[in-house]
Formats: C-alpha cells, sequence, structure tokens
C-alpha cells in the first residue's frame, strides 16, 4: 500500500488578503479612537489613566481591605477586586460541594434521591442566574427576620441585613502561630517532594504525623509563647450588631445564588465522569479483592478525576465571571464599584479596559493553574 | 396502567431501601422532596387568593395573590409600551416564538421541510417585520419609542436577533481562526475569540452601553437598545465560533482535501463541503451556548434595558403590592423554564441524532 503523501507545508509569506484585513481593522479602530478623542474633548475630559490617584467620594457597601471614601480610586478598584475574589472563592468551594454530593446521589443507590438531583438539575439549568439571585434576594428580605428578632444559633445570628459570627481578634503574638503552621506546611511538602519516588506502602504513620504538622505546631506555639486567643462575639446593641464576623446579606444571597446554579452544572459534569468509567473497572476490581473503598479510591476516583478537571475548569471560569452578577443585589464587587466610577468620572474606556484587564487575568490564572494540574495527571498515566 | 405503576413502585421502593445506605439517603432525599411539596402547594393552593376573591385578601396571607397577577400580567409582558398599542408587541411576541420554533423544527428535521434560502428569508422578514411592529413610524403605526419597547418582545427581539447576526459572524471568525496560510488574520481571529470568552457578558454590555457611543462620530447617536444589541452580537459570536471550532475540527481532512481535489475553490469548497458538516456536528453544543444566550440575555436588566425581569420589577413597584414580588418573579421563571425546557428538550433529539 501507498503510504498518504504529507500534508504540504503551510505558506507563511504574507497574503494581500492579511494586509487588508489587518488594515480595515485598523483604519475602523483609529477611526473610533479619533471618535473618542474628540467626544471626550467635547465633553471637557482629557484621557488618561490620572484619574485613578483622585479621591473616590463614594463608600462601598462591604470591604475586606481598610477603605474610606476619601480614598483614591486605585484603591476602590481593588476593594471590588479583593470582594470579587473573595466571592469567587467562597462560591468555588460551596458549588463543588453541592454539585458533587447532588453528582454522587444522581448515579447513587436510592431512585428518590436519583429523582430529586435530576429535578434540581433540570430546574437550575433551565431558569437564567440573574433571576435565581432575584428571587433568593426577595425571600430573603421579606422571609428572614428583622435584626431585633435575628435567629440565633449560640454566637451565629441570621437577620435580613446580615450573617454575624464570632471571629478570633488578630493581634501581635498570632504571628507565632500563623509562623508555627507555615513551618509546618513547608516540612510536610518538603517530606513529600523526598519521598515522592519511594514505596507509598511504608511509613503510613509518618505520613499521618506530617500531615498532622500544621494543626500540631501552631497549637504547639500557642501554648509556647502563651498567645492570648481572644474571641470576638458579636452582640445586639441598639440597632445592629456590634463586635464579631459580618456578612452582608447580600453577600449570602449571591453566594448561596452561585453555589446552587453552578452547583447544578457541576452536578451533571461529576454524574457524566462517574458514568463515563466502565463497569467492568469497578467490577475487575472487585474480583482482585479490593473492598468497595479501596476500589473507589484507587480505581474510580483517579479516573473520574481526569475525565472532570477540564468541564470543571470552564464551569470555574464561568463562576468567576458570574460573579458580576452581584451588581444586580448591590454589592460592591469589581464590576458594581467600575460602573460607579464611569458614572461618576465619565472615563468608560479606561474604566473597561482596566475591569476586563482585571477579570481576564483572573481566568487565565485560573485556566492555567488547572491546565497545569491537568497536565500533572494526565503524564503520571502515561508513565 | 395501574397494575405497572404499582410494580414500579414496589420495584423503586425495593431498591431504595436495598441497603443501609440507600435507605438513609432515600429518607433524606424523600423527606426534603416532601418539604418542597408542602411548602409549594401551601404557597399555590391551600393559602393562595384566586382570582374571583377581592384584592384585599391579599394582605391576609402569605400565599400567591392571583389578583395582583392578573393586573399586572400585561405590565409584566409588555411594560410601559402604550396600553391601546399592546397588539402589536403582543404579535411581535407571538411571530418570534413561532420563528424559533420553526427553526428548531428544522434543525431536527421535522415537518415543514425548507432549504437554506427560505429559512434565510423568513428569518429576515419576521425580523424585519417585528422592528417595523415595534417602532411604528410607517404604515399609518402610531411610532413608538425605542425606550418603552419592554417586557417579553424585548427578550425575544435582543435574544433572537442577536444570535441571528452573532451566528454568522461565530463562522466567520472561526473560517478565519483555522486558516494556516493566514498566520495573522488566524491571530486576530483567536485573540478576539479568547478574550471574549475571558470577560463577564456585563463588561461587554457596559462596553456597547458607555464605550461604543464615544466611539461614534459627533451627532451620531444610538439608543441603548441597539447598543446592547450590537454588544450581544460581538459576545456571542465568540462562543458560537468556539462550537463551530470544535465542529470543523472533527471534520476529517480528507473532506476538504477531496473537494480541492473536485477542483472547487476554497469558497465553494467550505460553503458546499467543509461547513454545512461541521455546522451538524456542533449542533448540540450551538443549542447549549444557544440557552446559554437566551437565558443571559435577562442580564441587560443592569445596562437598563427593560426586559421581562425588570418589567417584573416594575410590577411590584408600587407600594401597593410591594409584598408580591415572588408573584410576579415566578410568573417570569416559569416562562423561562418553559422556554428553555423546550430548547434543552431539542439539544436532546439533535444528541441523539449525531449519536446515531
Amino acid at each position: 500500500m501507498i503510504p498518504p503523501s504529507p500534508p504540504p507545508p503551510a505558506e507563511k509569506r504574507l497574503h494581500l488578503s492579511d494586509i487588508a484585513a489587518v488594515g480595515g481593522l485598523a483604519l475602523v479602530l483609529a477611526l473610533a479612537v479619533f471618535n473618542v478623542l474628540a467626544n471626550m474633548e467635547a465633553a471637557g475630559v482629557s484621557p488618561g489613566f490620572g484619574f485613578l490617584v483622585r479621591e473616590a467620594g463614594f463608600d462601598v457597601s462591604s470591604s475586606l481591605i481598610p477603605y474610606a471614601p476619601s480614598d483614591s480610586y486605585a484603591r476602590v478598584i481593588l476593594v471590588g477586586l479583593a470582594n470579587t475574589v473573595f466571592l469567587a472563592a467562597v462560591c468555588l468551594v460551596l458549588a463543588t460541594v453541592i454539585g458533587v454530593v447532588f453528582g454522587l446521589v444522581s448515579v447513587g443507590p436510592s431512585p428518590i434521591g436519583r429523582a430529586l438531583a435530576l429535578a434540581y438539575v433540570e430546574v437550575f439549568r433551565n431558569l437564567p442566574k440573574l433571576l435565581v439571585l432575584l428571587i433568593l434576594f426577595v425571600l430573603a428580605v421579606n422571609g428572614l427576620p428583622h435584626v431585633r428578632e435575628a435567629i440565633s444559633v449560640g454566637p451565629f445570628h441570621l437577620s435580613n441585613r446580615s450573617v454575624n459570627f464570632p471571629v478570633v481578634v488578630s493581634n501581635q503574638r498570632m504571628w507565632f502561630a500563623v509562623a508555627a503552621a507555615v513551618v509546618g506546611l513547608g516540612i510536610g511538602f518538603l517530606w513529600r517532594a523526598r519521598h515522592k519516588l519511594a514505596d507509598r506502602r511504608s511509613g503510613a504513620a509518618e505520613t499521618a504525623a506530617i500531615n498532622l504538622l500544621p494543626i500540631a505546631l501552631p497549637l504547639l506555639a500557642i501554648l509556647v509563647f502563651q498567645v492570648p486567643v481572644t474571641v470576638s462575639v458579636p452582640e445586639l446593641k441598639g440597632f445592629d450588631f456590634q463586635g464579631g464576623g459580618r456578612l452582608s446579606l447580600q453577600f449570602v444571597v449571591i453566594a448561596a445564588t452561585l453555589g446552587i446554579y453552578h452547583g447544578a452544572q457541576i452536578a451533571e459534569v461529576v454524574r457524566g465522569g462517574l458514568l463515563a468509567i466502565p463497569k467492568g473497572q469497578t467490577e475487575a476490581a472487585k474480583a482482585l479483592g479490593l473492598t468497595p473503598w479501596q476500589s473507589i479510591r484507587l480505581i474510580v476516583l483517579p479516573q473520574v478525576i481526569r475525565i472532570v478537571i477540564p468541564p470543571m475548569n470552564n464551569q470555574y471560569v464561568n463562576l468567576v465571571k458570574n460573579t458580576s452578577i452581584a451588581i444586580a443585589v448591590g454589592y460592591s464587587d469589581l464590576m458594581s464599584v467600575s460602573g460607579t466610577i464611569i458614572n461618576q468620572s465619565f472615563k468608560p474606556l479606561e474604566m473597561m479596559l482596566i475591569t476586563m484587564g482585571l477579570y481576564l487575568a483572573l481566568c487565565l490564572g485560573l485556566t492555567t493553574t488547572f491546565n497545569r494540574f491537568h497536565r500533572r495527571l494526565t503524564r503520571r498515566e502515561t508513565r | 396502567m395501574n397494575f405497572t405503576f404499582a410494580a414500579h413502585l414496589r420495584t423503586g421502593l425495593r431498591e431504595g431501601f436495598s441497603s443501609p445506605l440507600a435507605a438513609a439517603l432515600s429518607l433524606l432525599t424523600g423527606g426534603l422532596i416532601v418539604a418542597i411539596a408542602w411548602v409549594s402547594i401551601r404557597w399555590l393552593l391551600l393559602e393562595a387568593v384566586w382570582p374571583w376573591q377581592e384584592a384585599d385578601a391579599c394582605r391576609e396571607t402569605t400565599g400567591l395573590c392571583w389578583p395582583f397577577l392578573t393586573e399586572k400580567v400585561r405590565l409584566i409582558l409588555f411594560g410601559t409600551y402604550p396600553f391601546d398599542l399592546q397588539a402589536r408587541p403582543a404579535a411581535v411576541s407571538v411571530m418570534l416564538c413561532l420563528l424559533a420554533v420553526l427553526t428548531c423544527r428544522q434543525m431536527v428535521g421535522k415537518p415543514p421541510r425548507l432549504n437554506a434560502g427560505q429559512l434565510a428569508a423568513i428569518w429576515v422578514l419576521v425580523i424585519g417585520l417585528s422592528f417595523v411592529l415595534m417602532g411604528g413610524g410607517v404604515f399609518g403605526l402610531q411610532a413608538v419609542d425605542p425606550v418603552r419597547w419592554n417586557g417579553l418582545p424585548i427578550l425575544l427581539i435582543l435574544s433572537i436577533v442577536a444570535v441571528a447576526l452573532a451566528f454568522p459572524l461565530g463562522v466567520l471568525l472561526t473560517l478565519a481562526r483555522v486558516q494556516t496560510s493566514h498566520p495573522i488574520l488566524a491571530l486576530l481571529a483567536s485573540s478576539y475569540v479568547e478574550i471574549t470568552r475571558g470577560v463577564p457578558m456585563l463588561t461587554v454590555l457596559f462596553v456597547g452601553i458607555f464605550v461604543l457611543p464615544l466611539t461614534l462620530p459627533a451627532g451620531v447617536s444610538i439608543s441603548p437598545v441597539m447598543a446592547t444589541l450590537v454588544a450581544l452580537v460581538f459576545f456571542h459570536a465568540s462562543y458560537f465560533a468556539e462550537d463551530i471550532r470544535g465542529g470543523l475540527l472533527s471534520l476529517p481532512a480528507g473532506q476538504g482535501e477531496a473537494a480541492n481535489s473536485l477542483g472547487m475553490t476554497y469558497w465553494q469548497a467550505t460553503r458546499l463541503v467543509v461547513l454545512p458538516q461541521a455546522i451538524r456536528r456542533s449542533l448540540p453544543s450551538l443549542v447549549n451556548s444557544l440557552i446559554g444566550a437566551y437565558k443571559d440575555t435577562s442580564l441587560v436588566v443592569v445596562v437598563g434595558i427593560h426586559d421581562l425581569t425588570a418589567t417584573a420589577r416594575m410590577s411590584f413597584g408600587d407600594p401597593e403590592w410591594r409584598d408580591n414580588a415572588l408573584e410576579a418573579y415566578v410568573l417570569v421563571g416559569l416562562w423561562f423554564f418553559l422556554s428553555c425546557a423546550y430548547l434543552s428538550g431539542i439539544g436532546r433529539q439533535l444528541h441523539r441524532n449525531s449519536a446515531s
């Protein structure tokens, strides 16, 4: 048989059509920029990023870093970015937990459970996230009690304004405990790197001990250096809770919305991954005498993880982008902060460049991390 | 019928309580289902105020308030469109729904069978007619400002027209992206697609509303509805492009090469051989993106377009009906659920067709 001929080498010379396309695009862009400059001049605004150091003058609904309205625009953007990252991180964990639980239930032994999981996925796949957010917000505002009659479970309080919970107050000596935790993690990391190629069956007790280090060392440090541990408990004073930690109702509702909405999609991903494992795999594991738990841990899970990582990556990127709907209920995330700045300063072009750049960086960072993880897993597979 | 139901129930129960884990799971999820059902039945039936009752009765209960819905349903559907002229947006909504259903039936190969040319002609006709009916100002129709195009028709116009325009743009982006002999073109297309897919839709809408008007020469203005439409087209196009690229890459290279060896030009080969097959292969994922695009159209409320979600908010805006937000949102949710479920069904059918 004659082997197929290799494909012809791709031409590398520049075509006239390339030049025409790029030229046309450049022309349109130049025209747009020219118009923008002319329009801004007519409105009496000069282009540039100098406005970032000016005073913002507006307050935010919540902030993770110290912020006052007298701070600069750059600082308020940072506040928004921090809020977005925090929200995304919380939603990510929430959606993953919900998704994995419902994914497992949807292939589980109970037909009632399967029906519930199926209905859950179907309902939330067919509703817009904004509507889910607005419905939950209405239910929370109307359904939850006023601050004075907050639902309280011990030191945790839930009202239609916020969730209040106790927090450990940080102090100077706390750094000893933090440092001890870092050292513990570092030792574990080094130990694992050294023993990577060693036989895994040996040293199970050592592994357990090493895994406990990041918890044990800080506790030891607290005892040795007599770090004072003070807990701030929220208390009802006047019209609101004082002290303790506080999450606004907006934050709670958005986190719940995205957790439920993406949870449904992740459940579908997990379900797909579990169904993709041929039955022969678990049967073979059983024939080899592995216990059910061993079969899940050593045979099923490693294969499922490899299958679900690409679609999960997709889900997580979508989740990060979808945190921007927080603007609809007034949580000060990156999108809502940049909307306010646009309305105040008439700098739409500059602000949108910054905002899109930041979102793009977040999403690309997440994707890169995931791809690296996926590559590592698949490399191990082929070895 | 009764017998089979009982048999199903028996096997289901036996399976559901076959092991301690299964039994615990069944009890837990069963309890959850009962709780959800009880809350829903109480709200929908037991504590509901029926349409023939007085509206004042709504203040005494927490159930569904039908008098609110009967009074506000036209506001939710058409918003502030002039009340006497609301037959026009109603006709537009029906037409656009029929257009969507017709197109979906074509995709899964159900009658009436039309060829691509006929379908395209119908699309152009219906969309043109929609704008004429909504805007008026010709044929003796009273002119209506786009600001007052609210509710269901604007949702349908924005989603359907945006999809109709984004699709060809997506095809062009895909074709540009897979060019091996035009590296600059491919680079431009792929960076456009990747950047658009890496930012939230809201940022693109903001660009449409705030930046797009700035790029127009002085004296030329664009209405917010049009600006939003442009933004949606450019946003959806990159998602469609990614889906079509998937179909294109799964197509054996021999198809295009065979077309070339038959003496077809690039455009002939693409139009007659490559694209039809690539698009057919990407239809299942295209329908998924379509559903996403349709659902996400509701985000336009953030930039001040009054679609269904916004008119729902209007309906409980006056203090008298302040407590009836849930009714309005549930009505909107029901519409989205039914329309998306129809589209999902089409998607599943396409999936089955492509698998067989």
